[in-house]
């Protein structure tokens, strides 16, 4: 894929448990297209989030390589080149949402007002314009993922990674927050892998991929395809 | 701003809440100690301050002694008092004595001064409570006020002065008889030593009784103010040839093994209670540790957004700084504000205890003396905050060792 934003070639991760190796990941390949969505299905403990950690360079792989448009991944175009969203929102509780959405922004350079007037506006684009001004506490499940949402979306990243992000949500508010995802991502051309248990959530994605046995397939219609 | 500062400011202050309880009491930790160091260094100072001065205005600033007596004491007041920065000059003679009234045997220190002089190199007048220098003739004495109380004589009383020179006559079968000399007042320098074992008469009364003739043991001088009396003793003994065998010494030197007592007693003081910081301190690790591990995940996201372990350090360091430097400006303004008010606590202390006769007679003050010595208040900024802010390392350095994949999934 010449125009891809994510490409991971042969990652394999595994882990020591009491005396016995999980190799967990056995050889991944993804190649993700810019402005291109992607959907993560596995079961529990099959290695998803893991396969997040590594595509976002927070954890090494014990093999394989990773490129961030084309140049290898490194720690410190993470901030400018990817955003995340966890299911557990991880808001720092101390500032309003209008400073968390700015935080991605601060950790980069001390952000200015066009910077605040961005994250006003992304607060805006997923509704929370009213609610600037609110700690997390005072803000609903589903809110508070709005506004990681906006977070992430801070620095105009080309690749956005979000780790269930609606595990914590109820069924309505998950909906929500996944649509507005998808239409963020489809408004500013960003990269989604989305990593999900839901499979309805998953169909709305350009491409659905089923992790299992620590290697990536290709889900479709009734069958996989291993992704080489 | 860094977002790390941004960071520890809002963890310190978070958005939306009046008061920051947490903050607030590690603060209060370190100002406590602060006050405390500031309080006791600073009345610490001020009694050492006190003796300093009261030494001073017993002995002068330098004092020269030959190495036996000092034949003719006219003439080398005259040289001394041609140098430059030599003020006055006073001789003196001294030794012990008996003194005996009603039976009552004391043996004193005996100071015999010039009356006319003195006042000029060393104010007594300021110690005499009863009576004056002017009162003082060849027939009289002035007693300490604890060696008056000691003996039971009162001004008009007469006290009889034995000399050392007695055994020397009993050797030719000579006897003599002791001296009566009438008591026309008592000074009180504040300290019970020279209290209770000095007493002072007219210099020709002391020759008279130690057979000096006309010499006396030694000279005391008054430098200008500014001086540096070590200086000035210095270039005393260097104007003077060897075979002159005269030694000029400061107050300074005289008293070296008393003034290293003194300060010795404060560097101690100041370096236990230093341990009062070092308890609040170590709260403030203690509530900074227990926020690292409460904010694990927010570490780990910070982490995730591009933050650097060194400068998620600097976060929690800059807490522990923080707390150091408004801890020490609050435990600067207490300690002050109780020195301010010290007199008043002191007054109602000896109200509610009812010892104020006790304190004024032990004690020898109604008021708290106070000097806050500029060396002392700022090693007490630089150690409280060094402390405080090597109280955030602990848990700053914890943080910055989090893995952000490790922390994000921490449970």
């Amino acid at each position: 894929m010449s125009n891809a934003i994510l490409t991971s070639r042969g990652l394999r991760k595994s882990y020591l448990s009491g005396d016995r190796r999980i190799e967990v990941l056995q050889g991944v390949n993804l190649a993700v297209a810019a402005g291109e969505s992607v959907s993560i299905r596995g079961e529990s403990g099959s290695g998803k989030s893991t396969l997040l950690n590594l595509l976002a360079g927070l954890d090494a792989p014990d093999a394989g390589t990773l490129e961030w448009a084309g140049a290898p991944a490194h720690a410190d175009r993470r901030a400018l080149f990817l955003g995340m969203v966890f299911q557990a929102f991880y808001l720092i509780p101390e500032i309003d949402a209008l400073a968390n959405v700015l935080m991605a922004s601060r950790i980069v350079r001390s952000p200015g007002a066009a910077e605040r007037a961005r994250a006003a506006d992304l607060l805006a684009r997923v509704g929370l314009a009213e609610r600037a001004a609110h700690l997390p506490a005072q803000l609903s499940g589903g809110e508070r993922q709005r506004v990681a949402v906006a977070r992430a979306l801070m620095n105009s990243p080309k690749l956005l990674l979000a780790d269930e992000p609606t595990g914590n949500l109820d069924e309505h508010t998950g909906d929500a927050v996944i649509a507005l995802l998808l239409d963020l991502c489809r408004e500013t051309g960003t990269a989604l892998v989305l990593v999900t248990h839901n499979v309805a959530h998953a169909q709305k994605t350009n491409r659905q991929l089923f992790l299992r046995e620590g290697v990536l397939a290709d889900v479709r219609g009734s069958g996989f395809k291993v992704q080489g | 701003m860094p977002w790390y500062l941004y960071l520890a400011l809002k963890q310190l202050f978070p958005s939306g809440r009046k008061f920051p309880f947490f903050t607030a009491i590690s603060v209060l930790g370190v100002a406590l100690g602060v006050m405390i160091l500031i309080v006791a260094t600073s009345v610490m100072g001020g009694f050492g301050q006190k003796i300093r001065e009261m030494t001073v205005d017993t002995q002068g600033d330098v004092q020269v002694r030959a190495e036996g007596l000092i034949e003719n004491p006219a003439a080398l007041q005259a040289q001394l008092a041609a140098i430059p920065g030599v003020v006055a000059t006073t001789p003196f003679a001294e030794g012990p004595v008996a003194v005996i009234f009603e039976r009552k045997p004391q043996f004193p220190g005996m100071q015999g001064i010039d009356v006319n002089r003195v006042a000029g190199v060393v104010p007594i007048d300021r110690y005499i409570q009863h009576g004056s220098l002017a009162d003082l003739d060849d027939d009289s004495i002035i007693l300490g006020s604890q060696l008056a109380l000691a003996l039971g004589a009162r001004v008009g009383d007469k006290v009889e002065v034995y000399s050392p020179l007695a055994f020397e006559k009993l050797k030719g079968n000579e006897v003599m008889l002791p001296r009566a000399l009438r008591v026309v007042g008592y000074f009180e320098f504040g300290h019970q030593a020279l209290d209770s074992s000095v007493v002072l008469v007219p210099l020709r009364a002391m020759q008279d009784l130690y057979g000096l003739g006309g010499a006396v043991h030694g000279i005391n001088l008054k430098i200008a103010p500014g001086l540096d009396p070590d200086a000035m003793a210095a270039g005393i003994n260097a104007a003077f040839p060897r075979a002159a065998h005269l030694h000029a010494r400061s107050w300074i030197e005289i008293n070296q093994d008393f003034l290293f007592v003194l300060q010795f007693e404060r560097n101690m003081m100041f370096f236990l209670l230093m341990f009062i910081v070092v308890v609040a301190a170590f709260s403030v690790t203690s509530s900074l540790l227990i926020a690292v591990v409460r904010k694990t995940r927010e570490i780990g996201l910070l982490g995730a957004l591009g933050g650097k372990p060194r400068q998620v350090a600097a976060c929690f360091c800059f807490q522990g700084f923080f707390i150091g430097v408004t801890g020490t400006a609050v435990g600067f303004a207490l300690g002050f504000g109780v020195l301010a008010a010290r007199d008043d606590i002191i007054g109602l202390f000896m109200k509610l205890t009812q010892s104020e006769a006790a304190l004024v007679r032990f004690y020898q003050f109604r008021h708290l003396p106070r000097y806050s010595d500029p060396a002392y208040m700022i090693a007490i900024i630089v150690c409280a905050i060094v402390i405080s802010t090597l109280a955030g390392l602990l848990p700053a350095w914890r943080a910055a060792k989090l893995k952000p994949v490790e922390a994000l999934h921490s449970e």
